[in-house]
């Protein structure tokens, strides 16, 4: 398998994984809402979910440098 | 070396990746200063209704959220694919994406709005329900009009692995949004009891 190959699969599982992550997460949020959890715990959840999309999804990191340039 | 080539080398705006620098500093200051915007309506939310929270479908609710999670996979998937010069999954994808979100527009506009209890006027949860709901779903719609501009010019061959800001900043476009409901979902939904 030539290394473009294996970035794509790499990039494309790391999608399939954070979308995963924050499908746990969201259930999670609701299982907690309708049990009565504090709020805080809800607004951890809302945060981590946060950091999720803006580091996997939106490339925060790219920023600061011109990663993933075309 | 001449002036010419000088001016050249110490020209920042002929470094390599400028241009892509660049216009991902104005996308994200575009995001902060529409951040403040959301953030504004959440504060709002918790300082009229405090403890409270409008009285909603929860179920419509988790499936409108669920709606724009996958969405957000499937935009993610898009801007993978074109970046890999994979063109029909770049379409394939983008496809969905648009359809999700028409979805979620359906869901909120179309369904949430209709069997809500209450109207735009009556009250603080009236107020705080339909501007929070009704500005994001502006936000889905002009992300959905945006992909499908970014849609057409894929189909003519426009994008390549090489060359698709466009791609990117509308992908970063639509997670903005999707960002933008992690919070407005517990606020609205979840945080608080529903009012009588």
């Amino acid at each position: 398998m030539n290394p473009m190959n294996i970035k794509k699969m790499d990039e494309l599982t790391r999608g399939v994984l954070v979308f995963l992550g924050l499908a746990v997460l969201t259930a999670l949020e609701y299982f907690l809402a309708v049990s009565e959890f504090p709020a805080i715990l809800l607004w951890i959840i809302a945060l981590l979910k946060a950091g999720l999309v803006l580091w996997f999804f939106m490339h925060i990191f790219r920023l600061s440098g011109s990663e993933g340039g075309h | 070396m001449s002036g010419h080539e000088r001016s050249a080398v110490l020209d920042p705006r002929a470094e390599p990746g400028y241009k892509l620098k660049t216009n991902r500093l104005g996308l994200w200051l575009f995001f902060i200063s529409d951040g403040f915007v959301f953030g504004g309506l959440l504060v709002m939310r918790f300082y009229l209704m405090g403890g409270q929270r409008p009285h909603l479908e929860q179920f419509l609710g988790l499936i409108v959220t669920a709606v724009l999670l996958v969405s957000s996979f499937f935009m993610n998937r898009a801007e993978v694919s074109i970046a890999q010069g994979n063109r029909k999954g770049f379409i394939t994808s983008t496809l969905i994406t648009i359809v999700l979100g028409v979805g979620f527009l359906v869901g909120v506009v179309g369904f949430e709005w209709r069997n809500a209890p209450f109207g735009p006027g009556d009250g603080v949860q009236g107020a705080v329900f339909y501007m929070m709901t009704g500005m994001h779903a502006f936000h889905v719609l002009t992300g959905v009009i945006f992909l499908v501009i970014v849609l057409r010019n894929g189909m003519r061959g426009l994008y390549t692995a090489e060359k698709h800001w466009a791609v990117e900043a509308a992908a970063n476009y639509w997670h903005f949004v999707d960002l933008v409901w992690i919070f407005f979902y517990p606020a609205l939904y979840l945080i608080g009891t529903a009012v009588k």
